[in-house]
């Protein structure tokens, strides 16, 4: 069995465990920039406020109180994220991170009752000790999880765990009632010629010819008809088809610990996962690295650090991505540690065509609008790697515009969560330091009024 | 070569370490003489390994306000707090309360379960009938009096 572990709208959720008062009210979280909206409480989605607003048409909402607006605070999440990934590795055999808050766990040799219990378990005990709603949908293939944990989502009678069989009246009954859109792998524009052939509903895909399909469309939707059976054939670096997300990661011949030859594993994996963004024409708001040792030489100390760093603005401009690779790696880096593995994640991946520009943040300063275009297409005529970025340049500033970020609450000693000994105890404590700030600027200027 | 390698200025200063390691020069193996320390894995005690038993599970979270003082617990104290224990008697918790995160002593008074603080204006507050809800058990509080 497959499980697959989703955080129910995780960087809202994030928020929410260190401000309990975000319980149950309408929550945002803003792109980059605080641009537009690009994670929405399940409040905000029944206000009818859609993905990708532009934050400024929600600027009277937020101002009167009715919703809250939050900056991206990818810190908070890197780190979340990081936990919620120890805390499955801790519980299951073997698991693979699949994005920011989805990941996959693999359960064999358990029966389906265990499997759901332990479903159960996961989810109690994720939201018991990280405070983090999740969602588990458990199948034999990774796309028939995938819609389980679409059910878990959707229908609350399944109390947050969906187990489906390969074959079965339940599945059967379910896959006829979802449009094939919804399948993991099949977008908008491969739904649509998909409907022209009379396939409507996942299990139309999943009943049709594979050889049909794989002569008519591509070898990778035949897979997704077989795994729609319970058939799995696929592997996870196949999975990365409705790209929201890019991924590359390595493993090493030899493991290392030293800081270059990590960096230049990595900076490898980013420039390969750059080209791919290019090529699908999108730009990335985020972008997380994460070294992972080896975890089956228990002999040796563990370590699966990631790190999160924003953009200033959505880019796919190697060069910035490879910054902030750096920055990252700098971040998470120790000596003494053999790793195994690196990998660069590009994150909130956006259309560039719909992107809306910055008046702030102008793209990177220096860009060249065919530089890129041409490295990648020299890359591609005289081979893969013909011409790479060497060193990057000196850390550039990153000004990011975040006015309503929260609290980075468990990466800052200084930005820590204040709890309170009795109700009204950390307002009373705000207002003070407020008043404080105010006098001190008051005084300030009668200090300055004789010299002017 | 050892002989070369007393040129060269090691790549880090000695001087810094936090505890003396054996480095790569090593000194002890040309020198004839074998540290005693040798034998002994470089370690140093570390706070974390005392006061954070389940690094996935463990917040820290600064407490506001003077109404636990009685329990040790003071304006700007660091709380560690451990999400994965389970609540006994006893225990000082973070709870949230009403949309707010508290910090109460989760005790007995009259009989049932009641979240206590040390000042005489906020009273016991019942666990019956009411939406706390847990969000940790507090493991130690750090106070710092040089800081």
């Amino acid at each position: 069995m497959i499980g697959l572990v989703d955080a129910n709208n995780f960087y809202v959720s994030c928020e929410r465990v260190f401000q309990p008062k975000l319980e149950g009210r309408p929550v945002g979280v803003m792109s980059n920039n605080d641009g537009c909206v690009i994670a929405r409480s399940a409040e905000l989605k029944a206000l009818d406020i859609p993905m990708g607003t532009p934050a400024f048409k929600l600027e009277g909402l937020r101002q009167r109180g009715e919703i809250h607006l939050l900056s991206s605070n990818y810190e908070l999440y890197g780190d979340m994220s990081a936990r919620l990934a120890q805390l499955l590795r801790d519980a299951c055999p073997e698991i693979a991170p699949y994005s920011i808050d989805e990941m996959f766990v693999y359960l064999d040799g358990f029966t389906n009752d265990q499997c759901e219990a332990l479903g159960r378990k996961l989810r109690q005990r994720i939201h018991r000790h990280l405070g983090l709603p999740v969602c588990v949908g458990l199948a034999p293939t990774h796309t028939l999880a995938k819609l389980a944990n679409h059910f878990a989502k959707q229908d609350p009678h399944y109390q947050g765990v969906c187990l489906l069989n390969g074959q079965g009246h339940t599945t059967e009954a379910l896959l006829k009632r979802t449009p094939v859109g919804s399948v993991w792998g099949v977008g908008r524009r491969l739904a649509e010629r998909l409907a022209i052939g009379g396939v409507n509903t996942a299990w139309d895909l999943r009943e049709s010819d594979e050889k049909l399909l794989r002569k008519r469309f591509s070898v990778v939707l035949a897979r997704t008809a077989l795994e729609l059976r319970g058939t799995p054939c696929m592997e996870m670096n196949a999975l990365d088809q409705p790209r929201q997300r890019i991924m590359t990661s390595r493993s090493f011949g030899q493991p290392t610990g030293i800081f270059a030859e990590v960096h230049n594993a990595l900076r490898r994996n980013a420039q390969r996962s750059a080209e791919k963004l290019r090529e699908q024409q999108s730009l990335a708001r985020a972008v997380m690295v994460f070294l992972n040792t080896n975890r089956h030489r228990r002999d040796q100390k563990q370590y699966f650090p990631n790190a999160v760093i924003a953009l200033p603005s959505p880019s796919d401009d190697t060069r910035v991505i490879l910054d902030a690779v750096r920055q990252g790696l700098e971040q998470i880096h120790r000596p003494r540690y053999q790793f195994m593995k690196a990998g660069v994640m590009l994150l909130d991946l956006v259309d560039a065509e719909q992107h809306q520009l910055s008046l702030l943040n102008p793209p990177t300063r220096d860009r060249h609008p065919f530089l890129m275009a041409t490295v990648d297409q020299i890359n591609q005529q005289m081979g893969q790697g013909t011409i790479r970025f060497g060193m990057t340049d000196a850390p550039a500033a990153w000004q990011l515009r975040c006015a309503h970020r929260s609290d980075r609450y468990t990466t800052r000693w200084d930005e820590l969560m204040k709890v309170g000994t009795h109700p009204g105890a950390v307002a009373a404590a705000e207002a003070k330091q407020q008043q404080k700030k105010q006098q001190a600027l008051t005084s300030t200027k009668r200090g300055t009024q004789p010299r002017a | 070569m050892p002989g070369q390698s007393v040129h060269f200025t090691p790549a880090l200063p000695l001087t810094c370490q936090p505890l003396p390691y054996l480095t790569f020069m090593g000194r002890a193996g040309f020198s004839g003489f074998p540290s005693p320390a040798q034998d002994y894995e470089p370690c140093t005690l570390d706070l974390n390994t005392r006061l954070v038993k389940n690094p996935t599970q463990t917040f820290y979270v600064t407490a506001t306000g003077d109404s636990m003082e009685g329990w040790g617990i003071f304006e700007g104290d660091l709380l560690v707090v451990d999400r994965s224990i389970e609540p006994r008697l006893g225990h000082i918790l973070v709870a949230m309360l009403e949309g707010e995160a508290l910090i109460k002593r989760y005790a007995l008074y009259q009989g049932t379960p009641h979240l206590c603080s040390t000042h005489p204006h906020y009273p016991p507050l019942p666990l019956e009938g009411s939406d706390c809800q847990l969000w940790g058990v507090v493991r130690a509080v750090i106070h710092e009096y040089v800081r």
